[in-house]
């Protein structure tokens, strides 16, 4: 490594290994959304393909072994729950105007009017709105599947290719960017890339314990109360939990909605908003400090900022990895940080 | 380094049958008693580096991460204490093993005298071996306590040794008999 020639020619390959994840985060982010996400339910699935080593297999046998597994899993519920939620899906689609959700529109037609009026609501018609914004809400739903489509099913087809591989050959792919790094670097790199490791993989298999958790409890909750289309509201609020501040309340309002438009009772939506709260209690008092790793912990202010970031660059996907990846950035920080201070670089 | 960095990319994944490397590990005694599946498998989570001449490897108080072992080429091992090199090592020797339990600091400095080729066994990579095949990893660090053992008996035995000297050295020495000058 000594020769200059030779670490020039390292350097430029490491810079242009970055440039060229720079450029294509620019023209092709699909291809970005589609490896982070890859890596990341790598990274959660690690442990368990290492769990079926431990019984005497090796690193490929162990990665079919559960993708097999997680396959036929995935099959089994795909046709014990699909027709539960593509009937709650179709219901959700087409009977919103219920003889109930009538009254409590007209119900709050009058108050509107009345208490309104100053706002020039005067004359209001809620019912033409609700419709119009129903109308355009189902047309956009059709669009983007149909936009999205051919997206979801290269998205269905390319990330458990990408699991699979980043499962079987993840240690050789870390080792082979640590043989990258100069001499000098080397045990430095190393021993940071393991601490990163360990910190990055609590994190992300923490964070996705408390979604799976939340969603179930969540569901629970909802099918307890007899809320409608209960297992995709509460599906949703468990992937919405992943963001923090934003998603509690982004999971609970589908369900608020569901329970006024499905039965205008405003007893039971006070019931829902309960639960909700319960649950988020629960989270932040039990369920988090259980099983999230509290070596990342992440300004609140920063995790906005993540957000809204994740929001422009990679829509709904972007605000979900918004906050793992900035989790991400500050374990690398933090480790660095302590890392270098442990090495302290002399001159040679 | 460079040609070694697009090896390792271009056939990562793939198998490389190194059968002399294969003979070099087994003579070294913490991998003496593995069979040649195991050894395999050692094989593919070492690290494989190249060190020009003069080229540090890693530095006295550094922390440790773990053991290296010489394919080919010349280490100089030297303390601040003692600059003017330790001691050499060639090829099939290792050295910086003790991190590899304790991940305690370097002892000693390790510099190229030569061009090397060695590789890096480290510590997280022992933790991670015996966290999946726990067989294989507790013969290593079984290896590795007997080889510590025996080094601290005969460190013993040294500093009984040093003990012995050092008590026989402070003895008073027996008095010397003068001679009786008669009176006349």
């Amino acid at each position: 490594m000594n020769n200059p020639q030779t670490a020039r020619l390292n350097r430029w390959l490491v810079i242009s290994g970055f440039g060229f994840f720079a450029l294509l985060m620019f023209t092709a982010p699909g291809v970005v959304k589609m490896v982070v996400l890859s890596a990341l339910l790598a990274y959660i699935f690690d442990p368990l393909v290492t769990a079926i080593e431990l019984r005497g297999l090796g690193r490929t046998a162990s990665t079919c072994i559960f993708f097999l597994f997680v396959t036929s899993a995935c099959w089994i519920l795909f046709l014990l729950v699909s027709p539960l939620v593509m009937a709650q899906l179709e219901a959700l689609r087409t009977g919103v105007s219920t003889e109930q959700t009538a009254g409590f529109i007209l119900r709050l037609q009058a108050v509107v009017r009345k208490n309104f009026a100053f706002l020039g609501l005067g004359n209001v018609d809620l019912a033409e709105r609700i419709q119009e914004i129903g109308i355009s809400a189902s047309g956009k739903i059709i669009d983007f599947i149909v936009e999205e489509g051919p997206t979801l099913v290269v998205y269905a087809v390319a990330v458990p290719f990408m699991i699979f591989f980043l499962l079987k050959d993840g240690r050789e792919i870390k080792k082979a960017l640590i043989s990258v790094v100069p001499n000098k670097y080397f045990e430095f790199s190393l021993d940071l890339a393991y601490k990163m490791d360990v910190q990055l993989g609590n994190y992300l298999r923490s964070q996705f314990l408390d979604a799976v958790t939340f969603g179930v409890l969540s569901t629970i909750a909802l099918w307890i109360l007899g809320v409608k289309y209960f297992l995709v509201i509460g599906l949703f609020a468990g992937l919405a939990n992943l963001i923090p501040y934003v998603g509690p309340v982004a999971g609970a309002l589908p369900a608020i909605a569901v329970c006024l438009f499905d039965t205008g009772d405003i007893t039971k939506v006070f019931q829902v908003v309960l639960a909700f709260v319960a649950l988020k209690l629960l989270d932040d008092s039990v369920i988090q400090p259980t099983l999230v790793a509290k070596g990342v912990n992440l300004h609140p202010l920063l995790v906005l900022l993540a957000i809204i970031i994740g929001g422009e660059m990679f829509g709904i996907l972007g605000m979900i990895l918004a906050v793992p990846a900035t989790g991400f950035v500050k374990v690398v920080f933090q480790e660095s940080l302590v890392t270098l201070k442990k090495y302290g670089f002399r001159e040679d | 380094m460079m040609n070694a960095t697009i090896t390792t990319l271009m056939h990562f994944g793939k198998r490389d049958k190194k059968p002399r490397f294969r003979d070099t590990l087994r003579s070294i005694p913490i991998f003496a008693d593995l069979t040649r599946r195991e050894l395999a498998a050692i094989e593919r989570i070492l690290h494989k580096r190249e060190y020009e001449p003069g080229e540090r490897i890693f530095h006295q108080d550094d922390p440790g991460l773990g053991m290296y072992i010489i394919e080919s080429g010349r280490i100089g091992i030297e303390t601040d204490d003692a600059p003017d090199n330790v001691g050499d090592l060639g090829d099939g020797e290792f050295f910086g093993e003790l991190p590899l339990l304790d991940g305690g600091p370097r002892s000693a400095t390790a510099m190229a005298k030569t061009p090397c080729r060695i590789y890096g066994f480290f510590q997280p990579d022992l933790f991670s071996l015996i966290e999946r095949n726990p067989h294989l990893g507790v013969k290593i660090v079984l290896s590795l306590a007997s080889i510590i053992s025996s080094r601290l008996r005969a460190a013993n035995e040294r500093v009984e040794e040093m003990r012995r000297l050092l008590e026989a050295s402070k003895k008073p020495a027996p008095p010397v008999r003068k001679k009786r000058t008669s009176r006349r």
